[in-house]
């Protein structure tokens, strides 16, 4: 007994210690990076520069800075720093991705099932990413509101919020809406639509209730106006609120699609009802409609190399984004995937290789150009003064297969540090074989349950709606 | 190897429980009194007439009508209270009747949900816990006789599992039973059946906002229409949203099943957003969020069913995650901290399948840093004032419900016999079990029904062994996806066998065994074009079965309840 309570307290001070250090640093209000050869996204690449952050933001950036005597001082000599990636497509940390049971799914919300315990989230931010565009999945045309967080790994989920992130929405387009409706799970019934132009019925049927939404409360609202005592309120309308906001220019659209002609209708239904689509998801025919898109200041969010993976994939092309970035699309390049997450810099490097996209546009399809299609972009996505201090420091240059990230700080504040973490996995080993020892996690000596056998693969992908159609992506 | 059988042995005790005797009024004299509201009489009398605690104290006299106990060597608690079960309610109709029969069916048409609500099964507020419990001594004997006089009942099914009710578990009618109705209602993050909305967590939010917001509206224009009609239509009655409206305004707490740190904070900040009286359930990480339920002064129904290792060794096998290897480590210290930290518990049963569970780890969670006598409180009058029925029962004193239970030995120890409970003043009587001699044991089944045989000697640890034999209907909980089906047991003493039916097809029962504690067994089921191989354990308490199913794809609970 007492060798277990000494077991115990050995754990709980060990706890104490993983869990004080991003709290303890919070407190920390000067950091000095110095000597590292900064890619900025926004004004070059600087050499032999310094970064001074103050209260989490870039304070200046230039030579021999000084900070207080307090200050946290990191040499990144030999280094690279690049602003902290921005996944503007991933479904990590969500306990749930697709409400499934109907084609207009507008009033569920991710920010109710966010889970800030996730581990991917410590190794996205291993990959050097701070900021994610957390996306309902694709099974429906009209899917649910999305929410931009940053990957404050350790601290309480409603500080992983963006603040000031402008709302949005996921839509999607092609097999996934369709195929979740023609092939119902086991106990479901079919589901409204079953092809392309059922899905863009669906669309624009929503967008037609919105309006007659909005007229209701705009003539509520007139009456009131005039002091009408006989106004009834109009019931307020969780699925049609949100479409109301898009009609508004108030919510961003996210719109997940393959093939060029059924993003070309949706910009289309969008001229048709006067609102823009912020971005078109994975739009990997994207290339066939540049003009189109970069007319009406869509941005595109796609991947680096993947085709081919189904039958919608067939067109897709390495050269999309260069394509795209040639013609005056915002290009993002988003990893919609737990695994990718982790190497968008090596994504952001193809763009180089295929179609010759310039390096500090390269980082951009992964930082600035991202941040500017989620609405973030005064506050993150470049290393200027000013600026939240979210900073990848890199052992390399980042698009080399060497590099990894040595540090990934989200204002100011370190969320990932290789040294520490290689240091921990020490204490982890000593916590787990202590835990193993105790009574409660031995396994019964004679009979119990099947032990559980590991899974001949990790799923990767967490969209259903894709993971269902005879193969992932890859 | 002791304490081995004396817990085995535990759910025998049922067997040797008298029926109520007739006599209205009891004296316990020379008894440790530990009344939870005042110091503890460690010499003692308690009067117990027409139901009532008529006197305690150190110098109260037995009456001369009154049968009298002699206490020596026992302690009187106030009937302890398990805060949160399904005692006495039938498992969720089966979606598939056809698998059982007429039976089943049957089953399912009586425990169907009441018709014309515009929601779906699952969303229905306005189902009462007290509307559908069953009276009768029988399925609440288990409870009574490990020492329960008063629970919390509510099914466990869909996201508004319904409203519960408190009642004293004797009495042959349901208002005999009742001590307060609607206590709370209560809601689980789940989902609803057959792929409806909502089908997944992010709907399960959007559909509880929606309700709660069209509840807003429908008071305010029932206010508006009764204020004056003319000129305005009538809002139309909808009974699921009419449940919610005592929710909204505060009269009815609303109980949150929530395990998770995070689940607790969903639960928290749904209940800040529509400013509702919550109630936590469950709390298995509560104390990560105690200063937040501190300050919004959420009380928390906390489970004594601590995570266990149920997974055999295998060098094949994943190690389990440091997570799950933390949560067992730490949930036996939730109940401290939470002490410490100011807020409010209840002890409940949490869905253990072994009734005495719930005394074990609540001396795990003394062992852990729990005050004792917090302990005590937590099953007795601190689960009562979270109940709002602290002014009727909970402690002994005079006048309060003659709810108690007569222990020999510490009930959170190891060594403990409950000789008496009382129930709303009715006495339920242990025989003291004779000691077993050498040679000899006590293999009576547990629930009581069959009364023991000593002339059957067996070894010592040889424990009883449980009585699961009949036929069930089940739900199997598929994440988003409850199965329904059948289980028809066939049991010859340790041996079981018997056939599983579900929407994969029927499949015979394999190395099917029977122990105290419950039945195990596995079997094959076509899924997906391959045959795999799934492990089922299970325990059957009064007409209620529940358990896992172990299958390369994971773990799923299953419940269900035995046909007539």
């Amino acid at each position: 007994m007492k060798k277990l309570t000494i077991l115990c307290l050995i754990i709980l001070i060990l706890t104490a210690i993983s869990n004080v250090s991003v709290s303890a640093q919070t407190a920390r209000n000067e950091v000095l990076i110095r000597n590292a050869t900064v890619m900025t996204a926004a004004r070059g690449t600087l050499t032999e520069t310094d970064i001074l952050i103050q209260n989490g933001k870039i304070a200046r950036i230039g030579k021999d800075l000084k900070a207080a005597a307090n200050a946290q001082i990191i040499d990144a000599t030999g280094k690279f720093v690049t602003p902290g990636i921005i996944d503007a497509h991933s479904h990590t940390m969500l306990d749930a991705i697709n409400e499934i049971s109907s084609s207009v799914t507008s009033m569920t919300n991710v920010r109710d099932v966010l889970n800030p315990t996730d581990v991917s989230i410590y190794r996205a931010l291993a990959g050097g990413v701070t900021t994610a565009n957390l996306l309902h999945g694709s099974a429906n045309p009209i899917g649910g509101q999305n929410t931009v967080v940053r990957y404050k790994f350790g601290r309480p989920v409603e500080e992983f919020v963006f603040p000031g992130a402008p709302m949005g929405i996921k839509f999607a387009l092609g097999e996934n809406p369709k195929r979740i409706g023609a092939n119902p799970q086991p106990g479901q019934t079919p589901r409204y639509p079953i092809t392309r132009m059922g899905t863009m019925e669906v669309i624009r049927d929503a967008f037609l209730r919105a309006r007659d939404y909005k007229q209701s409360w705009d003539e509520y609202r007139a009456k009131v106006a005039k002091k009408d005592k006989t106004a009834v309120p109009p019931r307020r309308n969780l699925e049609l609120e949100p479409m109301v906001e898009i009609l508004e220019g108030k919510r961003l659209v996210h719109a997940h699609g393959y093939r060029s002609d059924e993003h070309l209708n949706l910009l289309l239904i969008a001229d048709e009802f006067g609102f823009k689509v912020a971005t078109l998801q994975h739009a990997l025919e994207a290339y066939k409609i540049a003009p189109e898109i970069a007319k009406r200041g869509t941005g595109a969010s796609v991947f680096a190399d993947s085709w081919s993976y189904k039958l919608e994939a067939y067109d897709s092309i390495p050269y999309n984004a260069a394509m795209l970035w040639k013609a005056g699309v915002l290009v993002s390049i988003n990893s919609d995937s737990d695994e990718r997450a982790r190497r968008l810099n090596l994504d952001a490097a193809k763009t180089m290789k295929y179609g010759g996209v310039p390096e500090e546009e390269a980082l951009k399809m992964i930082t600035f150009n991202a941040a500017k299609q989620l609405g973030i972009e005064k506050q993150t996505g470049s290393i200027e003064e000013k600026k939240d201090a979210d900073i990848v420091i890199w052992s390399a240059h980042p698009f080399s297969v060497y590099a990894h990230p040595e540090m990934t700080m989200i204002e100011g504040v370190t969320y990932f540090d290789r040294a520490k973490d290689i240091q921990k996995r020490g204490d982890l080993a000593r916590e787990r074989e202590m835990l193993e020892k105790m009574d409660i996690n031995k396994a019964p000596g004679t009979g119990g349950t099947a032990p559980r056998i590991p899974s001949e693969k990790r799923i990767e992908e967490r969209d259903e709606a894709d993971r269902t159609d005879g193969g992932n992506r890859r | 190897m002791k304490k081995r059988f004396f817990l085995l042995a535990l759910p025998a005790i049922g067997a040797l429980f008298s029926l109520p005797v007739a006599a209205q009024t009891y004296a316990i004299t020379n008894a440790r009194i530990v009344t939870v509201s005042g110091a503890p009489i460690e010499n003692g009398t308690v009067v117990v007439r027409d139901g009532l605690i008529e006197s305690v104290g150190a110098n109260a006299k037995a009456p001369a009508d009154a049968q009298i106990f002699n206490g020596s060597g026992l302690t009187v608690y106030p009937g302890f209270i398990d805060a949160l079960t399904s005692v006495g309610m039938a498992a969720a109709p089966a979606r598939t009747p056809g698998a059982g029969g007429q039976a089943a069916a049957a089953t399912a048409a009586a425990t169907a949900a009441p018709t014309n609500s515009n929601y779906p099964n699952g969303l229905q507020p306005e189902q009462t816990a007290a509307e559908m419990l069953k009276a009768g001594e029988a399925q609440f004997e288990t409870n009574r006789n490990a020492g329960f006089t008063t629970v919390v009942t509510v099914g466990r099914d869909g996201i508004f599992n319904g409203q519960s009710a408190i009642i004293n578990l004797a009495g042959e009618t349901v208002s005999e039973m009742v001590v307060k109705s609607p206590f709370a209602e209560h809601i689980s993050f789940n989902t609803v059946r057959g792929g409806q909305y909502p089908s997944s967590l992010l709907g399960t939010f959007s559909a509880l906002k929606q309700m709660m917001l069209d509840a807003q509206r429908l008071q305010e224009m029932q206010k508006m229409y009764a204020a004056n009609p003319v000129g305005m239509r009538r809002p139309a009655e909808d009974k699921s949203l009419q449940a919610l409206i005592p929710v909204l305004n505060r009269e009815v707490p609303i109980v949150f099943n929530a395990n998770r740190e995070i689940e607790i904070i969903r639960a928290l900040d749904l209940a800040k957003q529509f400013n509702l009286r919550a109630i936590i359930a469950g709390g298995q990480e509560a104390h990560k969020v105690a200063d937040r339920l501190k300050a919004q002064n959420v009380p928390v129904l906390l489970s004594l069913n601590f995570p266990k290792r149920t997974a055999a060794a295998s060098p094949e096998a994943d190690a389990e995650s440091l997570d799950v290897l933390r949560l067992r480590a730490e949930t036996p210290k939730a109940a401290a901290r939470l002490q410490q930290a100011g807020v409010k518990f209840a002890f409940q049963s949490g869905g253990a399948t072994n009734v005495n569970d719930f005394y074990t780890n609540a001396g795990m969670a003394v062992e852990n840093g729990l005050a004792k006598d917090a302990a005590i409180r937590a099953m007795t009058l601190g689960a009562a004032e979270i109940l709002g029925v602290e002014n009727r029962t909970g402690s002994i004193e005079k006048g309060k419900i003659a709810n108690l239970t007569v222990v020999r030995g510490d009930i959170l120890g190891k060594e403990k016999t409950i000789t008496h409970v009382f129930v709303d003043g009715k006495l339920f009587e242990q025989k003291e079990r004779p000691r077993p001699a050498a040679g000899s044991g006590n293999n009576a089944p547990s629930g009581g029904t069959t009364p023991a045989n000593p002339a059957a000697p067996t070894a010592p640890t040889a424990p009883a062994i449980a009585q699961v034999g009949g036929n069930y209907s089940i739900t199997v909980e598929v994440p988003g996806q409850p199965v329904a089906g059948t289980l028809a047991l066939v049991q010859q003493a340790a041996i079981l066998s018997g056939s599983m039916q579900t929407q994969l097809g029927t499949s015979q029962i394999k190395d099917g065994k029977v122990t105290a504690e419950g039945f195990t067994f596995s079997t094959t089921v076509d899924f997906g074009g391959s045959t795999i191989e799934i492990f089922v354990k299970g325990t059957v308490t009064g007409n209620q079965i529940s358990g896992t199913i172990d299958s390369p794809q994971g773990a799923v609970p299953f419940s269900g309840t035995k046909n007539p």
